[in-house]
């Protein structure tokens, strides 16, 4: 329920706000239509606090909320990779629920990435173009989001966990009084409802997460976690017609930069870690695992052994008397695993070993182990990864 | 001209073991800090007022929703500068989610009356949801700029930023009242209270809030006004005893690549 | 009996660690190598406020009580395994203590500002070749004159002469006024060491490399009146107030010093195996390590309470003998249990442990020192003796 009370000054100011063009003002007070779709964007900028929307505990009828939304975020008018990982695990759920698929596509010329939503099993797409939602603002996308939400009532809306997903999903939540499940790694549906599961306390823990009362039922996803099949069907467009003023975007952006890749990674910072010890046996021998630690974003890191003979600087040193590390990847050429190393790196989510000798204390905490001069070993490596990355 | 700092005390998660064979959480010994997003975010605050002390005079208050000891991350934050800190303390905001947290601060924002700029870390450590700061801002009705590294203006009631991107940043502009989470940069160096600074912040005025103070209906607080519920929290699988490959080293590194994708880890 | 921390001082605790980890540890071991205490650490130490804390604020301290001061002590302790910042610290706080207690409003004026902000440097001198606990047989002497008082004589393996000498500062020296009164007739002073007529010379240490050991001679040092501290003929008195202060803090520092070993030891032990098990389930690593930690818990245990005790002793609240008999208490096995542990720490670790690159051998350097520094664990027996069969067993009597 949308309310303006006594305190309406009839500025206006709410009227230009509104992107569905459901506010009128007559006799100096606002008046609202049945185009209203509770966005609250007029809430926002009410200079004297006249309008309020109560919104209803959505306890009674759960079940006349339906279907499974994706924010599919762009990125200028092409759609983002992530965007297809979110349909394709839209689409599991919206199975097991015997449910729909929608998107929802915001921004300019973003109506033809539609049929690529739908080869990724979206059924519905929602399309708001202007030219205000270009680049990407919360003040922009919030509203129109909330306002497909209140019309359309979906059962489950998920958004990607990037910075846009991040900004958006919790704008959203709170407009709305839901539930918002962040950075899930699953998602899967039990006993009809949406069992969401993250890591916690710096990924130490995992939980699963339950949303029982409110609707939709919200979570974001990283990139990467799920995978993007196809599952192909025409997807019918849906336009839905926003009108959003420039003053409703508070946020002025002066400049919008893209930074080029950064150099090489600090040890401590890097997901990835390219590690070489004594069996690398020169200086020119780390350029092969810096080539290695480059296609993979990574960095190079060190043993003691290969800082001593000065074939790289003490700032690479993992272990001991070294740097503690604990990236996605580590992987150890070369290094046959001395206590001290280990200790340094040993909280590694996945470990690689390349070693000549089978019987090196590294392979007893590795998780792959390839038994093999690293010279011969690494130049395959990077070849069968640049294969795989292609895909 | 007022600036509010929202932070949050938070296990140290780098400290945090799991015991492998029960997959709880060993918390003993695991010490509690400031998460370190939000003391970059008041240590920006502090910044701003330097910057601008002698053209606008500016009060920093520093609000925490915790349990009784987490005074302490306040106490931190006002041997660090900051003039006056709040606690919200009540056993109705326990249990509280993203939401029931967001509420609880935004009504002691409001009821702190007069704000202009509220500073939030990105996330805190301990969650990583990063989603206190927007659903803040919401519930304000204000608007926000998320994943600021630097401020870099701030004249006529405006201020610009600097806003990490996904590959880059923007520089925005806003006018006052608006909400700000903070990105740490990885050259920041969290300061150190002084000795002297530590004997002052015990003068500094310091309140606890309850669910009385903040008033209205109690079910909005805690666990019972959050719409998530955790159902369960286990430890992630352990790592299986690793493959080794001797002898076809070419078929052992296209295994060990597709496992990698597999996995997502590249 | 409430046996806590307060929240003020638990927060100074916090601080100092993170200084002390975030700042410290990184650039310990250099300090082996570069034989001084880098100038940034120094200036970071200042700016936080533990340069002679116990300096009143009036001339730039924060006026810390010894228990504080302790706490200071035992993050640094921990973050410093070469000891050279623990004792950079714990002499400035001592004496800093004896100068803001005793001293004349213009020394203090003079020297804490410059103190506090890491300029200068504060020392003790009380040392010779042939007068150490025995202070009895001090040589250097100390003759009122006109305008103040001029000293003779040499004083030897001095902490941080090098640091006074080169930047600034000096320290709080004694010297026999009226030699024929013995004991009864020694002047405590302030002798700055940037003047003319001091004469250093160095020696070179076991550890502790980061701050200068050495001695000076005095030849005819003219100081002003208001450097003396204290009343003439009063400086033996005095002194042990200001040895007291530095034994109790030393005392944590060893048992800090110790269980920082000790962890290290841990986190060893429980990976490193020997025979297909974590050599931590033998018992003859285990025992040891529960007997260590035993004895240095017990040994931190007893330096807050002789320090608890000083500091009552400063309101009244407490006898001087008590606080005599604690602190000697707290300091006598204090260098002997934690080289013990950190001793056995090294021996686990196997080769490595006699390495260089092994922090702990640094520990047992430094924490070797304390056997003799501030008062001989000899003389802390004699002091314990002393005080439970009464003066009239004083061996040397």
């Amino acid at each position: 329920m949308i309310t303006v009370s006594e305190k309406c000054i009839g500025c206006s100011i709410c009227a230009k706000t509104c992107p569905f063009g459901a506010i009128t003002v007559m006799d100096k007070k606002a008046i609202i239509s049945e185009a209203c779709v509770l966005c609250g964007a007029c809430v926002q900028v009410c200079p004297v606090k006249a309008i309020t929307i109560e919104r209803k505990a959505v306890s009674a009828d759960l079940s006349s909320f339906r279907d499974v939304w994706v924010f599919a975020e762009c990125e200028g008018e092409k759609l983002k990779g992530v965007a297809l990982e979110l349909t394709t695990k839209a689409r599991e759920l919206a199975d097991a629920l015997n449910q729909k698929v929608c998107a929802v596509l915001l921004g300019t010329n973003v109506k033809s990435n539609a049929e690529m939503l739908g080869r990724y099993g979206a059924d519905v797409v929602y399309v708001a173009e202007h030219k205000m939602l270009e680049p990407y603002t919360t003040d922009g996308y919030a509203p129109v989001i909330v306002g497909l939400i209140s019309k359309y009532k979906p059962n489950i809306m998920l958004f990607p966990a990037t910075k846009v997903g991040r900004d958006l999903a919790p704008r959203v939540a709170a407009s709305l009084g839901l539930g918002l499940t962040a950075d899930c790694t699953g998602l899967s549906i039990k006993d009809g409802l949406l069992l969401q599961t993250r890591p916690a306390f710096g990924g130490n823990v995992m939980a699963d997460i339950l949303c029982p009362n409110t609707r939709p039922q919200m979570a974001t996803v990283r990139p990467n976690v799920f995978k993007k099949v196809e599952n192909p069907r025409k997807a019918e467009v849906v336009e839905v017609a926003v009108d959003l003023k420039e003053h409703t975007i508070r946020t002025v952006i002066k400049e919008i930069v893209k930074t080029a890749t950064p150099g090489m990674k600090k040890i401590d910072e890097a997901d990835i870690i390219v590690s070489g010890g004594r069996g690398i046996g020169s200086k020119e021998g780390f350029k092969l695992l810096e080539e290695l630690a480059e296609l993979l974003g990574g960095a190079v890191g060190a043993s003691r052994v290969a800082v001593d003979l000065g074939w790289i600087p003490k700032s690479a040193q993992v272990g001991q008397s070294g740097i503690t590390v604990a990236p996605k990847l580590y992987i150890a050429c070369g290094i046959s695993g001395t206590i001290q190393h280990l200790v340094g790196m040993k909280d590694s989510k996945v470990i690689i070993a390349i070693n000549k000798d089978p019987e090196a204390p590294i392979f007893n905490v590795a998780d792959y182990g390839i038994v093999g001069d690293y010279q011969k070993v690494v130049p395959l490596l990077i070849e069968e990864l640049k294969r795989a990355m292609k895909k | 001209m007022e600036f509010v700092v929202l932070v949050k005390q938070v296990p140290d998660t780098t400290e945090v073991k799991v015991d492998p064979k029960t997959g709880t959480l060993i918390r003993d010994g695991v010490p509690s800090i400031l998460n370190p997003f939000d003391q970059f975010a008041l240590e920006e605050a502090l910044r701003l007022r330097e910057k601008i002390k002698d053209r606008i005079p500016v009060n920093v208050t520093v609000i925490s929703m915790g349990p009784p000891q987490a005074k302490t991350a306040i106490m931190k934050c006002l041997a660090l500068g900051a003039d006056k800190g709040i606690l919200l303390s009540d056993r109705t905001f326990a249990g509280a989610d993203t939401w029931a947290t967001s509420l609880t601060l935004a009504e002691a924002v409001k009821k702190l009356g007069k704000f202009d700029i509220v500073f939030c870390g990105q996330q805190a450590i301990d969650g990583d949801t990063a989603q206190v700061g927007p659903e803040v801002a919401q519930l304000l009705g204000i608007p926000q700029v998320t994943y600021v590294d630097s401020i870099l203006g701030f004249e006529n009631n405006k201020i610009t930023v600097r806003s990490l991107t996904d590959d880059g940043y923007r520089v925005v502009e806003v006018k006052l009242p608006m909400l700000l989470t903070c990105s740490t940069p990885s050259s920041f160096e969290p300061s150190n209270p002084s000795m002297a600074a530590i004997l002052k912040a015990n003068k500094k005025p310091f309140e606890i809030w309850t669910a009385e103070t903040l008033g209205g209906d109690k079910s909005k607080f805690g666990l019972s006004g959050s719409p998530t519920q955790v159902s369960r929290v286990y430890s992630p699988p352990v790592r299986g005893k690793g493959v080794v490959y001797k002898e076809n080293i070419e078929e052992g590194i296209k295994k060990v690549v597709e496992a990698l994708m597999d996995k997502k880890v590249i | 009996m409430d046996y806590t921390f307060t929240e003020e001082q638990e927060m100074i605790r916090q601080s100092v660690r993170e200084f002390a980890e975030r700042k410290i540890a990184p650039i310990a071991l250099k300090m082996e190598e570069t034989k001084e205490i880098p100038m940034d650490i120094v200036k970071g130490m200042a700016e936080l406020g533990i340069i002679a804390p116990t300096a009143s604020p009036d001339y730039g301290g924060v006026g810390f009580d010894a228990v504080t001061c302790t706490i200071v002590a035992e993050e640094l302790a921990r973050a410093d395994p070469t000891g050279s910042i623990p004792v950079f610290y714990l002499i400035q706080a001592s004496w800093g203590h004896v100068l803001n207690k005793y001293g004349t409003h213009e020394c203090k004026s003079e020297v804490f500002p410059r103190v506090t902000k890491g300029d200068w440097f504060l020392g003790i001198a009380t040392t010779e070749s042939d007068a150490g606990s025995d202070l009895g047989s001090t040589r250097t002497r100390i003759t009122p004159t006109e305008k103040g008082y001029v000293v003779n004589g040499e004083k030897m393996y001095i902490s941080g002469v090098r640091e006074a000498y080169n930047r600034g500062g000096g320290h709080v020296t004694i010297a026999k006024q009226t030699p024929e009164l013995g004991t009864r007739g020694m002047t405590l002073f302030y002798l700055p060491l940037q003047v003319k007529g001091i004469t250093p010379t160095y020696v070179d240490d076991l550890g502790r490399e980061g701050i200068s050991t050495g001695g000076f001679t005095i030849d005819n040092v003219e100081i002003p009146k208001h450097y003396l501290i204290g009343e003439e003929n009063k400086g033996f008195y005095i002194v042990h107030e200001g040895y007291e202060f530095a034994r109790g803090l030393i005392s944590v520092i060893c048992a800090s010093a110790g269980l920082k070993s000790l962890e290290n030891g841990m986190n060893y032990i429980k990976q490193r195996k020997c025979f297909g098990t974590p050599i931590g389930k033998f018992e003859g690593i285990q025992f040891k390590l529960a007997e260590h930690y035993t004895k240095l818990s017990m040994l931190k245990d007893m330096a807050y309470k002789a320090m608890h005790t000083f500091d009552l002793e400063q309101k009244g609240k407490a006898k001087r003998f008590e606080v005599s008999k604690a602190i000697a208490m707290a300091k006598l096995f204090a260098q002997e249990w934690a080289c013990a542990a950190i001793d056995d720490v090294m021996q686990w670790q196997g080769a490595f442990g006699y390495t260089k690159e092994c922090p702990d051998q640094c520990a047992w350097r430094a924490v070797r020192s304390f056997g003799w520094a501030e008062g001989s664990k000899e003389v802390m027996r004699i002091i314990v003796g002393r005080e439970l069969l009464g003066r009239e067993f004083i061996p040397y009597r």
